[in-house]
């Protein structure tokens, strides 16, 4: 890729969250009311006005607001009045699609502010393992053979663990390591359950082969909004701003939408040899972002991805370049992501145990906050950077994010 | 395809539970035979396995697509498969994704990669099986759960 000084042309300069719980003494609150929330923090923590607002970019509209053009609801909300204002919908992928979107606007200079907001309290308001099939599937194609969400990822696993001969063992190894760290946050769906070992998930039940339980990530028994403020490069330096982190590189691949039709070669590259049922969009756009930020996978001491299985983790390590293609598998299983001298991997409990809220940024914030020392209880020492990954499902759509205390070049 | 299975509406089945989803207008296409695929749930009704092809590049699609995507030629048109492939991809479901289904597991979906160089996602039945990867499998058409009628495929035959 080209060099287009775009890596370290925007920053981070304040970040909000609001979060809510099905089981709150107040009552349980919409994604709407958390995002507006979350939007105002971020704003207070920039020190920036609703006028100097140059571009909304929300996720995609939360599953459990459905309204058409979620950016105009949050928009009206703030009384703002940006240049550029949308939705971004990679599915999942687009959380961190906002960051992209916001510095191109901001590195060529026509905002100096963007204010990118997901926010999802699906947990509260629905039936999430009922109903997800319907969002995962292809009603017309995939939905009336029965497929559940799991059973369409399985699909991928199924082909993965045959070609690269991954064990369920290697596979579960992911969701022990993803416990652990889920122990040391305040608010990890899965805190409370203490921890767990290999044996453990292959004794968990089975729910579609050849994934158990405890291979499955967990929803969120709640809602949560993060807010981000980023500004360009000369603003992020005047001073005016009590925090920076940098935004040093980023990458986005999509390639399909059902599983049923993610097969066939593109015949273009980067993606000659697929999409398949073991490789995905993520390689891409890791690509993208560490030529992007002028750095590699050794120079990340955190990495997060919102991969919501344990073999998809796997896929996710390996195309963020922490080990071969094929060899997650092993790279785990030999203590690659132990939180005892590994890779820091999903801090707060990854998808599988901190739970998954549908779509969010708040695995980047997770980076953010190690970055600027405040990871209370799980505090990784010297995090100067970190690699964010988002997956849009089924396997379809990848965002790819590095953040770095100073700036990589 | 009879109205009460395909068409939004009255009878229509609700794949959302929960907060049930409103299947409006621009639902269409994801829920009942749309244009593109209206062929493709005839020939089942015939008990015909279809798919779509490029008169100029010789290539099968997928029943959904609009376009070659090699040549971008908008004129595809039905071409019935052999309805002989192998299992690409399975899985066993355990846990049903609503009630339709809970009296059916474990039951097994997948993807079949066909002669034609296509994959479809389908129930895979073991007869005589077992399900594995590479095994051979051929078409049949069953009604399954939601009273629809659909092309699933027989593992461990290649007749």
């Amino acid at each position: 890729m080209a060099d287009t000084g775009i890596g370290n042309a925007a920053a981070i300069v304040g970040i909000g969250r609001a979060m809510a719980w099905r089981d709150d003494p107040d009552g349980p609150k919409t994604p709407l009311q958390l995002g507006a929330l979350a939007a105002v923090r971020a704003m207070r923590a920039a020190g920036i006005k609703r006028s100097e607002v140059g571009a909304l970019f929300t996720g995609r509209t939360p599953q459990s607001y459905m309204v058409l053009q979620y950016n105009q609801a949050l928009l009206n909300e703030l009384k703002i009045g940006p240049t550029f204002n949308s939705e971004v919908t990679a599915h999942g992928g687009g959380a961190l699609g906002t960051l992209q979107l916001a510095a191109l606007a901001l590195h060529a200079g026509v905002i100096d502010y963007a204010l990118c907001v997901t926010n999802e309290a699906s947990g509260i308001w629905m039936d999430q393992v009922g109903s997800n099939a319907a969002w995962e599937g292809d009603l017309q194609f995939e939905a009336p053979y029965g497929a559940s969400t799991p059973s369409l990822y399985a699909q991928f696993a199924c082909r993965y663990m045959h070609e690269t001969g991954t064990t369920p063992e290697m596979c579960a190894q992911v969701a022990v390591e993803n416990r652990r760290w889920a122990l040391d946050h305040p608010h990890a769906a899965m805190r409370h359950k203490g921890p767990i070992t290999v044996e453990d998930v292959l004794a968990s039940r089975m729910i579609a082969s050849p994934l158990r339980l405890l291979d499955c990530a967990v929803w969120y028994p709640g809602g949560i909004a993060t807010a981000v403020v980023l500004t360009r490069a000369e603003l992020a330096r005047s001073g005016r701003h009590a925090e920076v982190t940098w935004l040093a590189g980023f990458g986005q691949c999509s390639t399909h939408e059902w599983v049923g039709e993610r097969m066939g070669g593109w015949g273009f590259a980067p993606l000659e040899d697929g999409p398949n049922l073991v490789r995905t969009g993520t390689a891409v756009a890791a690509k993208q972002a560490y030529a992007m930020a002028g750095v590699g996978p050794s120079d990340m001491q955190i990495a997060q991805s919102s991969a919501p299985f344990t073999f998809a983790n796997l896929i996710i390590l390996e195309e963020l370049g922490f080990c071969p293609p094929g060899e997650g598998g092993r790279f785990v299983a030999d203590g690659g992501i132990a939180y005892e001298g590994g890779l820091p991997f999903n801090t707060i409990g990854g998808y599988l145990s901190f739970g998954q809220v549908a779509q969010g940024l708040y695995n980047l914030q997770e980076v953010v906050d190690q970055i600027h020392g405040r990871a209370e209880g799980r505090q990784v020492p010297n995090v100067e950077r970190g690699i964010v990954h988002g997956h849009g499902g089924p396997m379809a759509c990848h965002s790819v994010v590095i953040v770095s205390k100073e700036p990589t070049r | 395809m009879s109205a009460g299975t395909t068409t939004a509406g009255a009878g229509v089945t609700d794949w959302s539970r929960g907060v049930p989803l409103r299947a409006g207008d621009w639902f269409i296409g994801l829920y009942q035979p749309s244009p593109e695929t209206a062929g493709f749930w005839q020939a089942v009704r015939r008990h015909e396995l279809v798919l779509k092809w490029c008169a100029g590049c010789g290539k099968c699609f997928h029943p959904k697509r609009i376009v070659c995507t090699d040549c971008g030629s908008p004129d595809l048109t039905w071409r019935r498969a052999s309805g002989r492939g192998t299992v690409y991809s399975f899985s066993e479901v355990h846990r049903a994704p609503s009630s339709d289904f809970a009296g059916s597991v474990p039951y097994t979906v997948g993807l079949v990669a066909l002669e034609e160089g296509v994959h479809l996602f389908t129930r895979f039945v073991a007869e005589p099986g077992p399900v594995a990867i590479g095994a051979p499998a051929r078409v049949d058409f069953r009604v399954l759960e939601t009273g629809q009628l659909l092309p699933v495929f027989l593992v461990g035959t290649a007749a």
